[in-house]
């Protein structure tokens, strides 16, 4: 699992690659828990790479979720293989997280 | 052993026979000589019988004598002294009697011979047991080569007996008397193994040098008696013609001397090696602490004491990094807190100033006065060795020696020390390995107990009813699993089914299972609706599960009555269902959000109700995300399409068949290998039948 980011204004990219088990979402998690995470206003997160997501990987995501809308910062989905998109499907998260399937999509939504 | 008994017992017999034998047979020849009257009596007879005695003594000794197994070698010492040298003296005691004893009590020719004959008695059993005493000794830590040499020494000196026997007078031989000073040329060849020398530590090599001198003397004694009267005419036996004493009489002089001369010579030595020797004994006991079970404390101490006999330090303490409160109990050896502590500043500031700046090296200094900080302190330490006690990972503490001498450690001391230091690392490293492993081990027996309680929490039987057949299939990856299911008897014609997944493993993801089923079964006694149970279930959730884990979970109400399944789906697996009038396989399309993840009442809009009405013959498969999303050694999923293939070509099958059928695919399929928890609920229904 590797996590990169690209910073650009208020603006936070995150790039998953590879798998998201209960080991690399332990990385994930602190990254979130960062409070630098919270100077942004928008979290894009790039799932071109991302091959797997295991309930603790989902379960990093539920964890911020509410703490990222109370806070008023946009968690945006994208680029979601099917894969993996069918997990969050399943579990109802869908309906709860904006997921898109494009950068350009992300970035129009997150300056809505 | 009854064999070496019997002939000791043997020996002794023949030995006292033959020398009271011998005795009267050389009275009967000073008969012969002095009154000139012929009896049986012959100088033939005399030598047969003392070669007699000889043997049974030296046999006797022989099989009397102990295997030197420890280098206890005072004791041999001493035992050959107070039963074989002391006879010496007592001897010299009768010679100085000798002359009174002739001119005052008894004016008898004999009396010399009787005499004679006593001292050769206790010669004889002296010289054997010497023999056979420096035998061991010669063979203390023996090779192969030694023994094989040894063995010959012994039947070459046995052979010389033969020389009295034949009656040969070998001083007339020349080569009888090259063979002679060849062997006690070959006596003097075994007497330089003194390996048992090395073995005494300087107290028993005083206690042996003072016991050697005193069986010297004996041996000189004894020879001085025997050459004393060799040739006196009023003696009619002469044992100074029989070579096996000359023989053993030189070797025995020889060893002992030569053990005098080494010990006494290597008594300068001694300390040195006694402490090499202490060192290694205290290395012994170190590495040997681990199989012992010591505790820690006590391997620090055993360094504590090692290191301050190796090194001689004056002064000493061991500073521990891990708890520092429990610091060493004091000894003579560590000087006063305070003074610990002045020392411990002053070293610091000496540690600033000097080249050896790193943490964990050796810190060694010769000339502590030259340094004002110790100046200052007045202590007579001047040597001062400090000597970190750290594995690659881990640093333990210090350890402080001082010496009141200058320059006071040498290389030699250092290394000694180090490796001291070393094995205690290693063995604390090692003893709380084996903590940490015991520790395990208990954990695996919680675990184990752990697997039985949840093992019993699942249900293994469901109803049996005309109306369906139901069969499941429950497997952990790990001891205990997040994954669960299990059915409650609402009414005569109605069941309610649940199945659910606790995300995360391990007994987190058990206890939240349990506490699924708890919630199952005291919601569903109020018989609610199954997305009325799921908001119920989500509140109750939400105040006891921590914030990054949630529970997957599907509820179905049966109604046999009604033929129909009204269902509730938060956020697990689809519902696999195949109608048996359209005969068509397909999941339930439902939404609904997973408990646990939204926390509030918003959670009663993501969650839905499906009535579904079944025809007889219907198959619904209710499982975990372990079976669809099984791997394949590849790393291909095992995924929906194929486990909605597998009930498209087994729907006509009993349940029981069609678990099998679709658990025999996905363990082909994974090769047999278990990711994640398995759990596969199959429910036919079948035409409602009246009941018998």
């Amino acid at each position: 699992m590797k996590i990169k980011h690209t910073i650009s204004d208020n603006t936070i990219t995150i790039s998953l690659d590879g798998e998201l088990d209960a080991s690399s979402s332990v990385m994930l998690d602190e990254e979130l828990s960062a409070p630098s995470i919270m100077m942004f206003s928008k979290i894009l997160v790039d799932c071109k790479n991302l091959n797997y997501i295991s309930s603790a990987g989902l379960g990093v995501f539920i964890s911020h979720l509410q703490r990222f809308e109370d806070a008023q910062i946009k968690l945006i989905f994208f680029n979601m293989q099917e894969k993996v998109r069918n997990v969050f499907e399943i579990l109802g998260l869908d309906l709860l997280m904006t997921i898109v399937s494009s950068y350009e999509e992300a970035v129009t939504i997150a300056n809505d | 052993m009854p064999y070496t008994k019997r002939i000791k017992r043997l020996s002794f017999l023949t030995g006292s026979v033959s020398w009271v034998l011998l005795l009267v047979n050389i009275l009967f020849l000073a008969r012969q000589v002095h009154e000139g009257e012929r009896n049986a009596a012959s100088p033939y007879l005399s030598n047969l019988l003392s070669v007699i005695f000889l043997v049974s003594v030296f046999l006797y000794q022989r099989q009397g004598m102990k295997v030197q197994k420890n280098p206890q070698f005072t004791s041999p010492l001493w035992k050959l002294f107070v039963k074989g040298g002391l006879s010496a003296y007592l001897c010299m005691l009768l010679q100085v009697g000798y002359p009174s004893l002739q001119t005052y009590w008894v004016n008898s020719p004999y009396l010399l011979d009787i005499f004679y004959q006593i001292v050769f008695g206790f010669l004889a059993y002296f010289l054997a047991k010497a023999f056979y005493t420096w035998r061991q000794f010669v063979l203390y830590h023996k090779t192969k080569d030694l023994e094989s040499q040894w063995k010959w020494f012994e039947i070459l000196v046995g052979l010389s007996l033969l020389v009295p026997l034949f009656n040969v007078e070998y001083m007339n031989h020349i080569f009888l008397i090259l063979d002679l000073g060849l062997l006690m040329a070959y006596g003097l060849y075994m007497s330089v193994h003194l390996r048992w020398v090395a073995y005494l530590n300087l107290e028993r090599k005083w206690g042996s040098i003072l016991l050697l001198m005193a069986i010297l003397v004996s041996v000189v004694l004894f020879a001085n008696f025997l050459f004393q009267y060799a040739d006196s005419p009023e003696l009619v036996v002469d044992y100074t013609d029989n070579p096996f004493i000359l023989l053993t009489l030189s070797f025995v002089f020889c060893y002992a001397l030569a053990s005098l001369l080494v010990a006494l010579f290597s008594l300068p030595t001694s300390q040195v090696f006694e402490q090499k020797n202490a060192d290694l004994l205290n290395f012994q006991r170190l590495s040997q602490t681990i199989q012992q079970g010591r505790s820690e404390e006590e391997v620090y101490a055993m360094l504590f004491e090692s290191a301050i006999k190796a090194s001689g330090a004056d002064a000493a303490w061991l500073d521990l990094k891990e708890d520092s409160k429990k610091s060493l109990p004091l000894r003579n050896e560590s000087p006063p807190d305070p003074i610990v502590q002045s020392i411990k500043k002053a070293f610091k500031e000496l540690k600033t100033d000097s080249t050896q700046l790193s943490e964990n090296k050796i810190f060694m200094n010769g000339d502590l006065l030259h340094h004002p900080a110790f100046k200052e302190l007045r202590l007579p330490f001047q040597s001062m060795m400090v000597i970190p006690l750290a594995s690659p990972k881990v640093e333990y503490g210090h350890l402080y020696l001082l010496r009141e001498v200058s320059q006071g450690f040498d290389a030699d001391t250092v290394s000694v020390v180090q490796t001291f230091t070393n094995q205690t690392i290693l063995t604390i490293e090692n003893l709380r390995l084996v903590t940490e492993s015991l520790q395990n081990e208990r954990y695996k027996e919680e675990l184990k107990i752990a697997s039985l309680v949840q093992d019993r929490l699942i249900p293994k039987t469901f109803p049996t009813d005309t109306w369906f057949e139901i069969s499941s299939y429950s497997q952990a990856a790990k001891e205990v699993g997040g994954d669960f299911y299990d059915f409650l008897q609402l009414s005569e014609s109605r069941i309610a089914i649940i199945i659910g997944d606790v995300s995360g493993k391990g007994i987190s993801a058990a206890f939240h299972m349990a506490q699924m089923k708890g919630i199952f079964h005291g919601l569903m006694q109020q018989d609610m609706l199954p997305d009325e149970f799921m908001v119920q279930a989500n509140s109750a959730l939400s105040r006891c599960l921590e914030r990054t884990s949630f529970i997957t979970s599907a509820l179905y109400i049966i109604d046999y009555k009604m033929q129909g399944v009204s269902f509730a789906r938060a956020g697990h697996c689809h519902t696999l269902y195949y109608n048996s009038m359209t005969e068509d396989t397909f999941y339930f399309q439902t939404e609904g959000l997973g408990l646990g993840i939204v926390r509030d009442k918003s959670y009663a809009k993501r969650i839905h109700r499906l009535h579904y009405d079944y025809n007889p013959g219907d198959v619904m498969v209710i499982y975990t995300d372990g079976i669809v999303e099984a791997r394949s050694p590849e790393q291909d999923e095992y995924g929906e399409e194929r486990l909605k293939y597998m009930l498209s070509q087994t729907y006509h099958l009993e349940a029981e068949d069609i678990k099998s059928a679709i658990i025999n695919d996905v363990s082909e399929f994974s090769n047999d290998i278990l990711y994640d928890d398995q759990t596969l609920l199959v429910i036919k229904f079948k035409p409602p039948q009246p009941k018998i």
